[in-house]
């Protein structure tokens, strides 16, 4: 299901809630896992098995780690064990093809029979709860948790809907305690709704309309270097209010069934360095990445070179994380190398002499140039899109047509709209959280009005992170 | 009331009374009109991700709420926005252009070579000509090209130059016919002729300004070219039926407009007038008529239905044909359904081949890349030989050989 559907606005939200209020505290966790099964089995049933076996499986994984009496050498094959049977779950579903694929590539280049390759279908947010679980095994194995006391409260965490499918990734740790108890106020569920429907506005209002612009662009025969750049500046817009749009949608619902999710990003395009974006964007993978792995790697605590190395590595399977495609590695490896060039520049930008306008401009700059890596469908057509954002390649003759069906009024307004909210540091997140003012109320409940008409009209309505 | 005093408190009750209500009113509504709670359907069929899918579809098509609100949002991106949603592009002058056709054009070739086999239109359009010549009857294909195809310039100013485009697949797609031998009826090549030999201003517009369709004097440019390729062949000869026409001017607004399901824009846009010309007999003066022992078959979608079903009737394009060749056609015409549907429609029908010399496929220049139900090959009843009644041949040992298709 996804959020900004009728079925889960209009039928699956309300019954879900009548239900929870209603139910005792002791019942609610229950409820929300069996809810949770229905909104992702939603797609395709049959996720649902995979997700149950997973959550037994790393339930059981997680008693056998903290069962006293066990040795530390038992608690490290355990813990060893679970990670590799995760990971080769997540590997199998949304690595196989593309391993595979490139074999194949590599067996017809040097004149090798090919292999039949089976059609694996990806279940939807398999590196999302997949991560889920992983951050539980290892807090438990580092002491960090304490393990989950019943299975209810450890399935209704890793299946929680809110952030079941696009996160915010929450670690067990940051959960465990409110699984057991949270606090149900009215404050509390009103800002829930005041980030819902900001969220909802973002995703609905902005993204979208952003899309079919990328779309066009991206799709097209031969774009002159003008809508080429306009095109992955829109894309640029559309996968920032999609993804922070569904995180704070995720927060909100997160909110009104009593939970507190921190906020997943903080105004990443008013970043001065790649350093500092990569502190605003998907800020629960990009401590993930940190927590699990570049410490776990050494950090830095093991000399300069290998501190860039652990970088580029994180990076590098950051971008293979987001999907199985070469893109994903060469985004990675783009990010990984400007990461460790601040790195060596003592977390300073090359261009972190310049003025502030200057350096969040260069910046955005380079995050823009990476999202074509991330657009595009593939490397070929990546590099094809790079040319025409320089005018190297051929411009079609159906250029002026597809500038006629970009630059309309409505989507000039909506790309003049995104710019002025991008390039601020005031956060539509931080405003709606807030206490609920009349003020804020005058223009929450319009605009939640709104967004659904706008809905109502729709016919493109895509989630970017539901393929990673 | 005292809640209604807290802004958390309203702003939450009117949260959960807009989520709720919506669906409150869609039971009482349905329960009204006696349908029966759609809501309640999913617990009637098994939960399969094609049934949850059609279930999802069913409610938000009948949400009254949608209903009611979207011609307003979409009245307002359209009137103040100047943007036509995913249907309509708006262009100069009062023309209008189908999205999904532009969208068409503007894809980059290699998102074709993606496709699957039941989205080639090749292998199946090969496959039917083989068996048509099993019957011994040939097969002649006429894509109808979009109006974003043949009207680039009416799209944009900056387009001005333009008098014709080919969409990549199109080009790929005529390129494989050829080389495989089937016949085309290459009406892009026509009507680009055509416009640049008429000069901007002066000529008739091949196509209606507000429809995704052509117009009378694209149809009957269009008839002129097929007859003259089937002449050309010599698979036709020209008939003794002298047919003239008779003006029957109709207003109509057209379908991109309408597809919107905007009432308030269809209120506001004046209809086009259209100089339509009915075909009739020259010696009696009587209406076009279809012959059902006709050599020549005419399968089509709704390029074929316009002005012929549609008003004013016996207009358009298969009534041209019979002008031209001077002999009445038959014709077999699914809306939307040029790809595979008007196939299967003949599949079901299969004395529409009785007697037939020459069957002229048209189907719409999007069918390409967009075609319902794809491009599926499609089984024709089994032939009856001549004089031997009743025994049936295997249609494989009839079948033609031709090269393999080329790969996509």
């Amino acid at each position: 299901m996804v959020f900004t559907t009728q079925i889960f606005v209009f039928y699956f939200l309300p019954v879900f809630l009548l239900v929870y209020y209603n139910l005792p505290c002791g019942w609610r966790n229950v409820w929300i896992t069996l809810a949770s099964y229905v909104f992702y089995g939603w797609w395709e049933p049959w996720f649902t098995g995979l997700m149950l076996f997973t959550t037994v499986m790393d339930f059981l994984w997680g008693k056998v780690i903290t069962r006293p009496g066990a040795t530390p050498l038992q608690r490290k094959l355990a813990v060893l064990a679970c990670v590799v049977t995760n990971l080769s779950f997540l590997g199998f579903f949304k690595y196989y093809m593309f391993a595979a694929g490139t074999l194949n590539q590599i067996l017809a280049a040097v004149g090798a029979r090919q292999f039949q390759v089976l059609q694996v279908t990806l279940p939807i947010g398999i590196s999302f709860y997949t991560f889920h679980s992983l951050t539980y095994i290892l807090d438990l194995y580092r002491g960090h948790a304490t393990p989950a006391k019943s299975f209810s409260g450890f399935s209704a965490f890793v299946a929680l809907f809110p952030d079941l499918v696009a996160g915010p990734i929450i670690r067990y740790k940051t959960l465990a305690e409110q699984l057991r108890e949270r606090e149900h106020t009215v404050p509390r569920f009103a800002a829930g709704v005041a980030i819902f429907i900001a969220g909802f506005a973002k995703k609905i209002l902005l993204a979208n309309p952003c899309g079919l612009v990328a779309d066009s662009v991206f799709n097209a025969a031969g774009p002159c270097a003008l809508d080429a750049w306009i095109g992955v500046v829109a894309y640029t817009f559309q996968i920032y209010f999609d993804f922070c749009g569904y995180s704070d949608m995720a927060v909100g619902l997160g909110r009104m069934l009593g939970f507190e999710f921190l906020k997943n990003f903080d105004a990443p395009y008013w970043s001065e360095s790649i350093t500092e974006l990569w502190r605003r964007w998907h800020i629960s993978l990009s401590s993930v990445l940190r927590d699990y792995l570049y410490i776990a790697l050494g950090g830095n605590r093991k000399g300069e070179g290998r501190t860039y190395f652990n970088l580029a590595v994180v990076m590098l399977l950051g971008g293979l994380w987001h999907g199985a495609k070469w893109n994903f590695v060469v985004w990675g490896a783009f990010h990984g190398l400007l990461l460790a060039a601040e790195r060596w520049r003592g977390k300073l930008s090359f261009y972190g002499a310049l003025p502030r306008p200057g350096r969040i401009g260069l910046t955005f700059l380079l995050v823009l140039f990476s999202w074509v890596l991330f657009r595009a469908d593939n490397l070929t057509l990546a590099v094809e899109y790079y040319q025409a954002m320089f005018g190297l390649g051929p411009t079609g003759n159906t250029a002026p047509l597809l500038a006629a069906t970009i630059y309309t009024p409505y989507h000039l307004l909506i790309l003049t709209v995104c710019t002025g909210l991008v390039f601020q540091p005031w956060q539509a997140h931080d405003w709606a959280m807030s206490p609920v003012t009349w003020g804020r109320t005058a223009v929450l409940v319009p605009l939640f009005v709104l967004s659904i008409m706008a809905m109502f009209a729709q016919d493109f309505n895509p989630f970017l992170y539901f393929q990673f | 009331m005292k809640r209604f005093r807290d802004p958390q408190w309203f702003l939450i009750l009117m949260f959960l009374g807009i989520i709720g209500s919506v669906p409150l009113i869609q039971m009482v509504v349905e329960v009204r009109q006696e349908e029966g709670v759609r809501v309640f359907e999913v617990f009637h069929q098994k939960p399969t991700a094609a049934n949850l899918r059609t279930y999802e579809r069913s409610l938000e098509a009948a949400n009254w709420a949608a209903r009611a609100s979207r011609p307003w949002i979409q009245f307002a991106q359209f009137e103040w926005l100047k943007d036509g949603g995913a249907k309509a592009a708006i262009g100069n002058e009062g023309w209008y252009f189908y999205k999904p056709g532009l969208g068409y054009l503007l894809a980059r070739p290699e998102r074709a070579k993606v496709a699957s086999t039941t989205q080639d239109p090749l292998p199946a359009i090969v496959d039917f000509r083989n068996q048509l010549a099993a019957r011994g009857i040939r097969l002649v294909v006429m894509p109808a090209p979009n109006k974003e195809s043949v009207y680039p310039d009416r799209l944009t100013p900056r387009a001005e130059a333009l008098h014709g485009v080919l969409a990549p697949r199109t080009q790929d797609l005529l390129d494989r016919l050829r080389a495989a031998n089937v016949e085309v009826v290459d009406l892009f090549k026509g009507f680009s002729q055509a416009r640049q030999a008429a000069g901007s201003a002066s000529q008739a517009s091949l196509y209606l300004a507000q429809d995704t369709h052509w117009s009378p004097a694209g149809v009957e440019l269009a008839a002129k070219l097929a007859a003259g390729h089937l002449l050309e062949l010599g698979w036709v000869r020209p008939g003794l039926v002298d047919y003239r026409g008779r003006p029957a001017p109709i207003e109509r607004l057209g379908d991109v407009l309408r597809m919107l399901q905007v009432p308030a824009i269809e209120r506001r846009v004046k209809p086009e007038t259209v100089a339509c010309v009915q075909v009739v007999r020259r010696d009696n003066g009587e209406l076009y008529q279809e012959a059902a022992d006709a050599e020549i078959l005419v399968l089509g979608d709704s390029f074929m239905r316009i002005y012929q079903r549609d008003e004013p009737g016996v207009a358009g394009f298969i009534a041209y044909l019979a002008k031209e060749l001077k002999q009445p056609v038959m014709s077999l015409v699914s809306d939307g359904g040029g790809s595979t549907l008007v196939r299967q429609e003949l599949q079901g029908r299969p004395a529409f081949l009785k007697n037939k010399k020459v069957v002229l496929w048209e189907f719409v220049e999007r069918d390409i890349g967009l075609g319902l139900e794809g491009w599926k090959l499609v089984l024709l009843p089994p032939p009856v030989i001549p004089n031997s009644p009743g025994r049936v041949t295997d249609p494989a040992a009839l079948r033609q050989p031709t090269a393999p298709p080329k790969a996509n």
